[in-house]
This record gives C-alpha cells, structure tokens and sequence, in this order.
C-alpha cells in the first residue's frame, strides 16, 4: 500500500507535511534517521505512521510525563486502542498486567527511568520490537538545554545485532547536539532530515527600555492599538497576573496562564483562546506544550528568555497558519542578571553534594532528598547521575561547568539583542544552519514596518450580552 | 464580602471563647477531637469543611483587616474580642447558607461528574467525541464512562431529560439568579467554554475566594434540594450518588462505634483497638452528636445533665475550664458529651 493511503485512512490527511514522508521512507529502508523538526510540524506522525507498516511493537522513549500523558490520551480519543504508557503513574499491579500482555501494544511510549528498570528492559529485550523512538533526543546531549541523564544509558541498552531502527526526533539541537545524539546512541549513519530553523512568516522586533515600568506601559499602549491574538510571556506567575490584570482594566479580553491555575481554568483559558473570546495570553512559559491555534498573530517577550532554544521555540507558536506573524523582544539593561539567576536557579550546588555525601555516609537512600525538600527532582536526576559516575570533587567540577554553559547560553541569547547585522541570521546561525535569504521586513536590524505585517486593532463587539443561565444549559445540551 | 462576613459570623459564634484558629480549621473540616467537638458544641455543622484548601495566609490577611476596620481586636494568644461595632456590622450583612456536615468537599466531586457529563453530551449531539475531557482525574472519567454507558447516552434522549432535571430543580432550590449563573458558567460544552473564576469574579463585582463560596454554597442548597426529591430528579440523584454524608463520622470513630453498639465499655474499646481511652472519649463524643437517639444515659444521669445546662446558662459560657470549676463532681468528658448534645437533651 502506499504511504499516501495508510496516512489517509488511519489519520485522515491527504499529503504529508514537509520531512514526514522522507523520514518514514528510510525507517522502512531499515536505517537508522535524525529528524530536527519544528514543533507544531507533525513530529509524532513520522512514529505513529509506521506502527502500522510494522509488525511488532514501537518503543517510544519520552521524557516528559505530562507530554506522554497528552499523547496516549490523544492517541485514544483517535480510536488506537492498543496504545499503553509505562511509567511512575502506574501501580504496581497495573504494571505488572501492562508487562504481561506488552507485545499485544502497538505504541509502548516509556520513561528513561522506567527503561532502566533491570525487569523492564529485560521484558522488552525478549520482544521483537519494529522501531525505537527516542523523542526529544537533545535531552541526551549535556550541551542540550534539558539534560537528562538516563538518556545516555538508552545507547548501551540497544546495541545489540539485530536492533531495529532508531529514530531521534528533537525540535530544537544545535551541530554539538546532533553529534552526541548520534555517539551516544551508537546510531548507524544516520539519516539526517533536518528542517530549517528559519520561519520567513516570523518576522522579528525588538525594544529597549530604561525602566521596567516602560515595558508594561509599552505592552499596553501596543496591545491598544493592535490585533492579536498573541502570547505574553514573562517569567514569573505574579508578573503574568498583574500584566493581564492591567490589560483587562483596560478593556482588552485577556488572560493569565500558568501552572498555579487549577486545571478546569486552565483548559477553559485555553478554549476561550483558540475560539477567540480571548484575544491574549500572558504567560509563564507553562503555556505552550499542546496547545493548537493556527493563527497566534504576536508573540511579546516581556522578559529574556534563558536562552535561543526556549525563544525559538516560543516565538515559534506564531503563524503557524503560514500568514505573518510578529514576534517581540523587550529588554531592558540587566535582564540577562535575572535570566542568569533563572537559568541556574535548578542546578545542583555544592551544598547538594555535601547534603548527598551525608546520606551515602550515613547509609540512608539520597532520593530522600527530594522528599525532604532539599532539592527539586530535576535537580536531584542530575546530581545522582554523576555521583554515581564520578568523585564529589569532580560532580562540583562539573556543575560548575554546567553552570557557566547555563550562564554562556543567556550570552548568546544577548547577541539577539544586541545584533545591528540581523536577529534571524544570529538565530540560525546559532543551530549551525545557514541564512539563504531574508524575508521584507525581516528583523529589527534589516529594517520593519509593524504595520505590513499586522492588523491596527478591531474593536469589535463585545459579547458580554451574557445569556441567561437556562439559555446558556440549553445551548451546551440540546443546541439552538 | 462574603468571606468576610463568613468569618465575622464565625467569630461570634465561637462566643470568643476560642482562637481564631479555631475558625480556620473549622473551615477547613480538619478531623481532630476538638474542632469535630466544636461542631457540636457550637452548633457549627453547616461551616464544616466549607474551604478544605483555604490556606493560611487568606484566613490571616482576612483576620488582619477584621481588626484594621475595628470590627474585632486580637489579644494575647491569638484570642479576640468582637467589637459592638462588628456585631452591628455582622447584623447588617447577608449571610450565606452552607451545609457542610452533610458535603465536606464531596459537592466538588458532584460538580466534576456533572461538567464532564454535560460535556461528553454536547460533544455527543454533534457526533464529535474526539475532545480533551475538561476533568482529567481518572476516577472521574471512569465514574462518568461507567455512568453514560448504563443510561444508553448513544440514543441521544439523555441531554433532553437532564436539561429538564436541571431546569426544574434549580427552579426550585430557593436560588438567586447570579448563584444559577455561576454554577452553570462553570460548565462547557461545543464551542462553548466555561468561565475562569477569575472572568466571574470581574462579572459579579466579587472576590475569587467570594464566587467559590456562592458557587459552594449553591451547591449545598441545590444537592439538597435533589437528594430530599429522589424520585422527581433520578438522573441528577445518580450523579449525586454517595455525595451526601448521612453518618458523617471519621473512620476511627466509626469503628469505635461498632464496637460500642455491641456493648463494650470505653476502657474495653480502649484495649482492643489499642488507642488511649481519651481517642476513645473523643469518638463517644462525636458519636454522641450525630446519633440523635445516643445512649448518654449510661454516662450521666438527667440530674448531671440539669446541672451543667444550669451552669452554662448562669455563667454564659461554654468553656469547659469554667464549667468544670462549678460541676467539679463531672469529668471533662461527661462534661463535653452535654455540650456535644447541647439543648436536644431536655
């Protein structure tokens, strides 16, 4: 059968987005492929699509649970039933029925962690598995902004013969990156897909202000005079409160978005945005991951993201409909001080180390760390991983490595802002890729005419003609 | 406003003989001897476990401006004083009707039910079922799967026959329109999301804190105005099944119970279960207010009884400390089963 028809009747798409139909074809060659594609563009496509070429299971190893979650509920909603995710969640009895029956799964998605697990991985080593995915594959490379160190251990799991093939998927990774995905997972001449990190549509400003109270009012008078929707991201939950309370005094339908909402007014926030009754999002960089609206018009930075990969990522949740988009940088002088604070904030310290030798000394499980609050749990997976491999002395040496990379990572970012050749090419330079060309108003630099690229605001008609309660229930249940 | 009324109210009802702690841990149902006692003694059932998540600071930042507006002043170890000045302020404000006892948060667990019903419906109608549940917890999505499937949802008659349950009970729950308002703006539907409580709170002119306890409040009213009408609401009482608390006991004290009805003595209860008899006193206590028809005879005779509502009475005070100073021939726990009963003894 072709590809064109398996995507259609189990997904409903008549082509292929950019890079999807490439990947698949070397997977089904047997060989080993890198894909660097954007989020937003379909990644998990190029996984989901050969489970049903296949014979045999897929092994998809993720490393953020949430995102895991998300997948296999969606997965479900679109009627694959045999889809399982093994990790922390699960009981002991639920994982002792998922191992039992593992091989009647077409999508095993798993944890690093759980992969390790001496039962686990022996369970799978018996199975006839059809393709390996490692999703999120920077997470392997220390150079990688979201370090995961059970990531290096995959390679020394699938080595053997007769594997099937690898597939690394990231959005975001630098040529360093890419080279230690390839080493550690002793991948074999890979297939490299990489998609442009450039999006023309994007076109890129930026501001400096002298005080912080300028970049508020600064937002607001933009936010008066032009159309969004857009997202709002700041750093912190109080700021993404108070900046859309202001916008809301103003008359403008916005929103705050961030993990201390509960989870009904978040999914209601989100909803509202995509069916336009909410025009902005001011958000901590919690919003994002899953959400789909096509046509974000703006995106403003009110502070300095903590380096290119995460500002990539996040002005990347603009015109994804293809039409232009806006994206916008504040700064102020001293950001990068606090985006440097932010950016180490959960990096072990010497005091970990210390804390941690006193558990190990006094025989007890260091992991109780976590419990008693002594370290976050990212900070503890970290850690534990290189007192296993190394002295405490060389761990700090380490760290502090770490850190001045953390710190080096905001310098980069600095270049962005202070570029007079052209943000775009800083931008993909900075992924190892080339410029070809520079779209009309480009960057801040090449010259940029807010208004070629969005709308003056529509005060439109604002619905707060609220139905009455009893219309409201009748509409939700029977229509009309 | 409406917070702060709560707790005004509170205050007073406490007759100043508690902290102001007592106040917060009443509202947050928390299940020790004495708050459980305090219930009965007080007669505060309907605040129980209004707010189970209200943290700390709310409840002080509430208690400090209470006392900048002069309505209460705070003395030594945390105890206060009303003010004649909050007690003509507490005259003058509307109060909010609750029914804790019976609920304890489980009016949440209601709601949670309902909104992913009537969610899964609208969807149903338009032949989508291909969306992201608004309750993620999987009890929830299990209960409700569990619940559509037994009522045969694919015909599509369900969403006619719960609007009308809907309508007509809220019709009749004795409901302002705005506390109607804001229960069903907290559901969603097709093309149709539910509000933040923030947007409600900026619609009503209220507080976040003051829209959840309206929203609470109505709930009480409406589960029971639903579970008093079983056979005219049966969709709705399935939904609201296990959600009222009839035998509202913790499940220590409803093991003690066990073993009291079968005729043990507190000391005997004591042993086998291997608590201290004052767990056990505790228990008898809380036994003693929720069971109307409770045997306090074996504890104390009517004569006892008369003494201390006389003593109550002549000293206008429900303190035990007082109490057991002028009936010093009773034990603080005979002493805690009269106020536990209160008036319902004579």
């Amino acid at each position: 059968m072709k590809l064109e028809e398996i995507l259609y009747q189990h997904f409903g798409y008549r082509s292929f987005r950019p890079g999807q139909k490439e990947v698949i074809e070397q997977l089904v060659e047997g060989r080993d492929v890198i894909a660097l594609l954007p989020t937003g563009m379909g990644k998990s496509l190029c996984y989901q699509l050969p489970g049903y070429l296949f014979n045999g299971p897929v092994l998809i190893i993720s490393p953020l649970l949430s995102l895991m979650q998300d997948q296999v509920t969606q997965m479900k909603q679109f009627g694959e039933k045999r889809v399982i995710a093994l990790n922390s969640f699960l009981t002991l009895q639920q994982k002792q029925s998922a191992l039992n029956y593992l091989d009647q799964y077409r999508f095993i998605f798993i944890s690093p962690e759980m992969l390790l697990q001496k039962q686990v991985s022996e369970r799978l080593m018996k199975m006839k598995l059809s393709l390996i995915v490692v999703d999120e594959a920077h997470c392997i490379s220390q150079w990688g902004f979201d370090f995961r160190p059970d990531y290096l251990r995959i390679g020394e799991l699938f080595h053997h013969e007769n594997r099937p093939p690898i597939l690394a998927l990231s959005a975001t990774a630098t040529n360093k990156v890419l080279g230690d995905i390839k080493s550690y997972l002793k991948m074999d001449e890979p297939f490299e897909y990489i998609h442009s990190v450039d999006r023309k549509n994007i076109h890129l400003s930026r501001k400096y202000f002298q005080h912080h109270d300028d970049k508020i009012e600064w937002i607001v008078g933009h936010v008066l005079e032009t159309e969004g929707p857009g997202i709002i991201y700041t750093q912190s939950r109080s700021k993404a409160e108070n900046i859309s309370i202001r916008l809301i005094n103003e008359g403008i339908q916005a929103a705050s978005y961030h993990a201390g909402k509960e989870s009904v007014d978040r999914q209601f926030i989100q909803q509202q945005f995509i069916e336009g009754s909410i025009k902005w999002i001011v958000a901590t960089n919690a919003f994002g991951m899953g959400v789909h609206k096509d046509n974000v018009r703006q995106i403003i930075h009110h502070t300095l993201p903590s380096n290119i990969a995460n500002y990539m990522q996040e002005i990347g949740r603009a015109g994804r409909d293809g039409n232009d988009a806006l994206a916008i940088l504040l700064y102020e002088e001293g950001d990068e001080n606090f985006a440097k604070i932010l950016a180490t904030d959960d990096l072990p310290t010497d005091g970990h180390i210390q804390i941690y030798e006193n558990y190990r000394v006094r025989q007890e499980n260091p992991f109780s760390m976590c419990q008693n609050g002594e370290i976050s749990e990212t900070a503890f997976r970290v850690l534990d991983y290189w007192m296993s491999q190394e002295s405490s002395e060389n761990v700090s040496k380490i760290l502090n490595k770490m850190r001045f990379e953390k710190m080096d990572a905001v310098d980069e970012m600095m270049k962005i802002v202070h570029t007079e050749d052209c943000m775009r090419k800083v931008l993909v330079h900075y992924f190892g890729q080339t410029l070809t060309e520079r779209p009309k108003n480009c960057c801040e630099c090449c010259g940029i005419q807010f208004e070629d690229i969005i709308e003056p605001r529509k005060l439109d008609e604002i619905t707060t003609a609220n139905d009455s309660w009893k219309k409201r229930i009748e509409s939700i249940l029977i229509g009309n | 406003m409406i917070f702060q009324t709560l707790v005004l109210n509170l205050l007073h009802l406490f007759n100043e003989e508690r902290t102001v702690s007592a106040a917060y841990h009443l509202l947050r149902g928390k299940r020790s001897g004495q708050t459980i006692q305090d219930v009965g003694i007080f007669r505060l059932h309907e605040y129980f476990g209004v707010l189970p998540k209200l943290n700390r600071n709310q409840f002080d930042e509430q208690i400090n401006q209470l006392t900048e507006q002069q309505y209460i002043s705070i003395l030594p170890d945390n105890r206060y004083m009303m003010s004649e000045f909050g007690l003509t302020k507490l005259k003058q404000s509307n109060k909010v009707t609750f029914d804790g006892w019976h609920y304890r948060g489980n009016e949440h667990l209601f709601f949670a039910r309902l909104s992913l019903i009537v969610q899964t419906l609208s969807y149903q109608r338009v032949g989508n079922m291909k969306f992201i549940p608004i309750q993620q917890n999987e009890l929830i999505q299990q209960w409700v799967k569990h619940f559509l499937k037994g009522q045969q949802y694919q015909n599509g008659h369900l969403q006619s026959i719960l609007l009308d349950e809907i309508i007509s009970s809220l019709e009749k729950s004795n409901l302002e329109e705005r506390e109607m308002s804001i229960m069903i703006n907290r559901l969603s539907g097709v093309n149709q999301p539910g509000y933040t409580w923030q947007q409600l709170s900026m619609n009503e002119n209220l507080s976040e804190l003051d829209v959840q306890l309206l929203y609470i409040a109505s709930l009480h009213s409406w589960l029971n105005h639903l579970t008093a009408n079983e056979e005219t609401y049966p969709l709705l009482n399935r939904i609201a099944e296990s959600i009222r608390i009839d035998i509202p006991l913790t499940e220590s004290a409803n093991q003690t119970a066990q073993l009291f009805k079968k005729g043990y003595s507190i000391e005997e209860i004591s042993m086998i279960r291997k608590l201290k008899t004052s767990t056990i006193e505790d228990h008898i206590v809380e036994l003693a207010m929720n069971d109307r028809k409770f045997p306090y005879q074996s504890f104390l005779s009517d004569e006892d009884i008369q003494q201390v509502l006389q003593a109550m009475e002549d000293y206008q005070t429900k303190k035990l400390k007082v109490l057991h100073e002028v009936v010093p021939n009773l034990s603080y726990f005979q002493l805690r089963l009269v106020l536990a009963r209160g008036d319902t003894m004579t």
